[in-house]
């Protein structure tokens, strides 16, 4: 019986054949006290206060209301950041999305039996995954230049992360009877992986990369701030000549770009399944 | 021809999976292996292709130690033993022929593996196995729309696309109905005796085991204690295989 048990005594519900058994008491409370213990702790710690936002959060919609009406005629040269952009997160996704395949068939325990090979493969992806995406486009800004190349590459770096964890968690979630029959078969430990596991989690593989595509579409958006390129370098310029109806014009594209990519993926994942 | 000499099995928890087993398999034989959940059918059935290994004594597959076979000689030599499993193991989401077809992909070259691009001459024969088991017209259907007899026909198929001198079937009806249990032992009896194929079953079925095999053996806590003919099998033996547990209604067919 553990302590919870003591102080919260089970209740004990009796048959009408007269057999018992004992309920134990719900640990809900004791989890919400925990919960809300470690919210006040974190609000003490980072000074959170709701006074700021309430004084000063109209400013919000002073530059909010000074974007209206957006500046028509700069929509003709957003055009070509805007598919810098998009080229960005779409070769960068797909250069991630297949690079992480091998890693993540050698990070699953039921493809690998040696520990050491799956703790050096995952510790490599979790390092990888904590690498924050502007700081490896500002990095790869310095080796490759100005432009979508480096943004290009920060992304393929953070999809190969991101891919290679859920990747390497879904594989290890497949049924292994087609693979035990293609081992039993004579098959080597690659062509029963391709055969048997392969086809069951491709709808997750394909249903990810493009989750994972529409937030780097996002993320390309703002890695123009270092310098890689796409809506993001003429977002920080707009801004900083506080030309403010071409930063509106710039964020309804952006939104709009966001939504059909969004809905697409949606539909597509909807037929994945 | 499968010899066992002196073969046991103890696992890394000190379980003995086999105990001192002795026994001779001729080619084209129908065995069936019954006894208790964890008496060692499986243990028995799978040290045979080496999906499990023995941890003394001597197994022979047509004079070949199974103990001694390594990486590719080992997959060379699972290549003439088909096996069947109690839950079909099929590739669930990719349709009946690529399913057959899968048979094939040890001896294709890794290119065509990739791709799985399979030739003309696979295909002709993963549907000619698919037409052996009565199940031609289901050849383009995705294996998880099939019932659990159609499945496991499906299985059978595969492992005739795989030509294979043994086939060993690990609990292959215990998933299905009685009926269709029975139509799936029909093929097997079928396939042992068109094809001078060895068929060793692990089976619950004691009624099955007895109409459709030729030879009994009988284990109980890893050791054999029946190895005979079906005939002679009596009350008495099935007792001792079944630790005198076996409900009385199950009779001995006339």
């Amino acid at each position: 019986m553990s302590a919870y048990d003591k102080v919260f005594k089970p209740r004990r519900i009796t048959l009408p054949s007269g057999k018992s058994i004992l309920e134990k008491r719900s640990r809900m409370p004791l989890i919400l006290l925990g919960v809300l213990a470690l919210t006040a702790l974190s609000v003490r710690i980072t000074g959170f206060s709701f006074g700021p936002l309430l004084s000063r959060g109209n400013q919000f919609f002073v530059i909010l209301r000074q974007m209206y009406p957006p500046n028509m005629k700069y929509l003709s040269s957003i055009w070509v950041p805007l598919f810098d952009t998009i080229k960005m997160s779409l070769l960068g996704s797909a250069v991630g999305s297949l690079l992480a395949v091998p890693f993540a068939v050698i990070a699953a325990s039921n493809m690998i039996k040696s520990r050491l090979v799956l703790t050096l493969t995952r510790l490599f992806l979790s390092v990888v995954r904590t690498l924050p995406t502007l700081v490896t486009a500002l990095i790869a800004t310095y080796i490759f230049g100005l432009g979508t190349l480096a943004g290009t590459l920060s992304i393929a770096i953070f999809t190969f992360a991101y891919i290679g964890k859920q990747l390497y968690e879904q594989i290890e979630t497949v049924d292994m009877g087609a693979f035990e029959a293609m081992e039993a078969m004579g098959g080597t430990r690659f062509s029963s992986f391709w055969v048997a596991v392969a086809p069951q989690v491709l709808p997750a593989y394909l249903s990810t990369c493009l989750f994972c595509l529409e937030g780097n579409v996002r993320y390309a958006a703002i890695l123009g701030y270092v310098g890689a390129g796409g809506l993001g370098m003429i977002l920080n310029e707009k801004i900083g000549w506080r030309d403010y109806p071409s930063v509106g014009m710039i964020l309804i594209v952006l939104f709009a770009t966001v939504v059909v990519i969004e809905a697409l993926s949606h539909y597509i994942r909807s037929k994945l399944t | 021809m499968i010899d066992f000499h002196g073969v046991s099995k103890v696992y890394g928890n000190g379980v003995k999976g086999l105990d001192d087993v002795s026994l001779t398999i001729e080619q084209g034989e129908f065995v069936a292996i019954i006894g208790l959940s964890g008496a060692g059918k499986s243990t028995l059935l799978r040290s045979i292709n080496r999906m499990h290994s023995i941890t003394a004594g001597r197994l022979t597959v047509n004079g070949l130690d199974v103990s001694g076979l390594k990486g590719k000689a080992l997959r060379k030599f699972r290549r003439g033993i088909g096996m069947i499993f109690q839950s079909f193991n099929l590739v669930s989401r990719t349709t009946v022929i690529k399913n057959v077809l899968s048979a094939k992909v040890p001896d294709m070259p890794f290119l065509r593996v990739l791709f799985g691009i399979y030739n003309k001459k696979e295909k002709i024969a993963a549907l000619e196995a698919l037409d052996k088991v009565g199940i031609l017209d289901k050849a383009y259907i995705r294996a998880d729309q099939l019932s659990g007899g159609q499945q496991q026909r499906v299985a059978l198929a595969r492992t005739l696309a795989q030509e294979p001198q043994i086939i060993l079937a690990d609990e292959p009806v215990a998933a299905l109905d009685p009926v269709t249990a029975k139509q799936v032992m029909d093929d097997f009896r079928r396939i042992n005796r068109d094809m001078r194929i060895s068929v060793l079953i692990n089976i619950h079925h004691v009624e099955l085991a007895l109409e459709y095999a030729d030879r009994i053996i009988g284990i109980r806590a890893g050791k054999i204690v029946y190895d005979g003919p079906v005939q002679a099998v009596d009350e008495a033996m099935l007792d001792t295989i079944y630790e005198g547990k076996l409900p009385r209604e199950v009779e001995k067919p006339a």
